[in-house]
């Protein structure tokens, strides 16, 4: 299980996938918006989204835990 | 009859002293997958080339007639040694023998190290593991006699070796007390990600003082120490960090009153990389690799990463331009929007010292919002480290270019422009005293209030304002030296090193101000 964490605190502008979906390394999972500035997440691996725990427009904090990816 | 009574005594006290702690000290080292120091002298230094201080140093081990019997090697060996044949200075706890406290003939050999590298003039590299006093003292007879008052300070030295020569430091396993101090009072220092902690004070001290129980990894780990700024870097292993402090010093001057080597270039200088051309998105809300544009600049594969883990909205490195060092500083607008935060001002602060102290020319590659903003940037006194580093850079000397290649604002772009900068900027640039986004919002609040529809308002406001933060205008006016194709940044350094070349010999010397961790 990989682990999508934010590096930094923002607001969520974009969520681009779904749990189920099949995504692959490299491809945009979400856009994070920090300090006016869009800052896309890619897959570090190709796999099924297992679990999303934010969603679009919410603030979240460094180190919170975004997505699970079963790769 | 001859000395060879005595030279045999020689020779056995030699043999002692390369056992180390002995062979079952020896064993337990390598059982919890560490090399001993003598292992990673090796590794550091050039075949055959160690030359050791002190070698039999050590405490003698005396039986009830008054016969020596045995005898304990100083737990800290220390010695000259050569790196890529250059001559170099080399010291580390011996962790086998009283886990690197040290002993008597220790203390003084560790204490050395520094004296030894300013004397010299020539790098120091220490390769730490063990831990700092021990209530117990240094042990032996008479040993825990305190220091006289008038003692001169053993950290003046290790300023003084900060001041005039490289100092590259490793953390091997674990290191606190002395060592710890001792380990960031370098230019230069990384952490063994397998088998180094670095702590003030063990799980054990922190427990019966604080009530907190956390393990060694957890207190000073490298997830702790990598992204807090206590070492510069981190590898995966001792043997990769050895090899990232011979990089380190690849780039460096054996002292401050020699210029950095300057090796033959195979990457032609008047290269232009296609990819810096449309490497800057045109929508300004898109962030881009800044990393990508190092890579193109400069000499390839010369990039040498300081910092990377913490002050991450700031970039800093050494690379070659044309086989000549360099101090490269950019923003990383993908973390905090490039901003000046208050460890990444501190990163640069060091950084910009570091070029200073060693007449390195600077190269800035400018995204700069601003200092960071909110409740956090506020509790973490972001104005006073950013205004530091603002001020480092308005005192130093050496030669500056600065490469506009996006947002330039605020009085923390004044720390990437050097007195006398060369400024470059690329069609991206855009500067003023802060990004239109959040200055429309404050400076026009009623008129975008007042109007039928407050967002397009604010966005037609924004849009021309940004007309005017564009380069061509501050070009006209011969606000920036040249306005450039990206693609022509690598071949215009290069032009603006051959210029400043000359002038660094004049710049060689002890800097205007000093140089701390």
């Amino acid at each position: 299980m990989t682990q999508i964490e934010f590096e930094t605190g923002g607001s969520v502008w974009k969520l681009l996938v779904g749990v189920g979906d099949t995504v692959e390394e490299g491809q945009t999972l979400l856009i994070l918006e920090v300090m006016k500035m869009e800052v896309p997440y890619v897959a570090p691996a190709s796999g099924t989204i297992a679990s999303i725990h934010i969603a679009e427009g919410e603030s979240v904090s460094e180190d919170q835990l975004a997505m699970e990816i079963d790769s | 009859m001859s000395w060879k009574p005595e030279v045999d005594e020689i020779e056995r006290r030699r043999a002692l002293a390369l056992g180390q702690g002995g062979e079952a000290a020896v064993a337990k080292q390598h059982r919890q997958n560490r090399l001993t120091l003598r292992e990673r002298v090796d590794h550091l230094l050039d075949d055959g080339s160690f030359e050791e201080l002190g070698p039999v140093a050590g405490t003698p081990v005396h039986n009830e007639a008054g016969d020596l019997v045995s005898y304990d090697p100083a737990n800290f060996i220390l010695g000259f040694g050569k790196i890529a044949g250059r001559r170099i200075i080399v010291g580390g706890e011996d962790f086998t023998m009283r886990g690197g406290s040290p002993s008597a003939a220790g203390l003084r050999k560790s204490v050395y190290a520094e004296d030894l590298a300013v004397q010299y003039k020539i790098p120091l590299v220490r390769l730490h593991e063990g831990a700092g006093g021990s209530v117990g003292g240094t042990g032996g007879k008479g040993a825990s006699l305190p220091g006289p008052v008038n003692a001169p300070s053993r950290f003046r030295s290790v300023a003084q070796a900060m001041a005039t020569v490289p100092v590259a430091t490793a953390a091997m396993g674990a290191v606190a007390g002395l060592p710890a101090g001792r380990l960031v009072a370098s230019h230069f220092s990384v952490m063994s990600k397998s088998t180094a902690q670095i702590i003030t004070a063990g799980p054990a001290v922190v427990e019966r003082a604080m009530g907190e129980k956390k393990t060694k990894d957890e207190l000073g780990g490298w997830k702790v120490h990598t992204k807090n700024g206590t070492v510069d870097n981190g590898a995966d292993d001792e043997v990769a960090c050895i090899d990232e402090i011979k990089r380190f010093l690849s780039y460096m001057p054996d002292n401050i009153n020699q210029l950095a080597p300057v090796l033959a270039c195979d990457d032609p200088i008047d290269r232009c990389d296609a990819s810096l051309l449309d490497v800057v998105p045109r929508d300004r809300r898109v962030a881009f690799e800044m990393r990508a544009v190092v890579k193109a600049v400069f000499d390839k594969d010369s990039f040498f990463e300081m910092g990377k883990g913490y002050g991450r909205s700031q970039i800093t490195g050494l690379a070659r331009l044309n086989g000549q060092t360099v101090g490269v500083w950019g923003n990383d607008c993908k973390f905090l929007a490039g901003s000046m935060t208050a460890d990444g001002a501190h990163k640069a602060r060091r950084f910009l010292e570091l070029c200073e102290a060693f007449t390195l020319p600077i190269v800035t590659l400018v995204d700069e919002p601003g200092f960071m903003i909110g409740s956090q940037a506020e509790k973490e006194a972001t104005i006073r480290h950013g205004t530091s580093a603002v001020l480092t850079a308005a005192m130093t000397t050496v030669p500056w270019a600065a490469v506009m290649v996006r947002r330039s604002f605020g009085v923390a772009q004044a720390a990437h422009y050097g007195p006398e900068a060369y400024v470059l900027a690329w069609p991206s640039a855009e500067s003023g005293p802060l990004p239109v986004e959040g200055g429309v919002a404050v400076a026009f609040r009623r008129e975008i209030e007042a109007a039928p529809d407050p967002d397009a308002k604010r966005r037609e406001l924004e849009e021309m304002l940004a007309a005017k933060q564009s380069p061509f205008p501050r070009a006209e006016a011969l606000s920036v030296h040249d306005l450039i194709d990206p693609r022509e940044t690598r071949p215009e350094l290069g032009k603006w090193l051959a210029r400043v070349q000359p002038l660094l010999p004049e710049l060689l010397g002890p800097s205007a101000f000093a140089i701390r961790p």
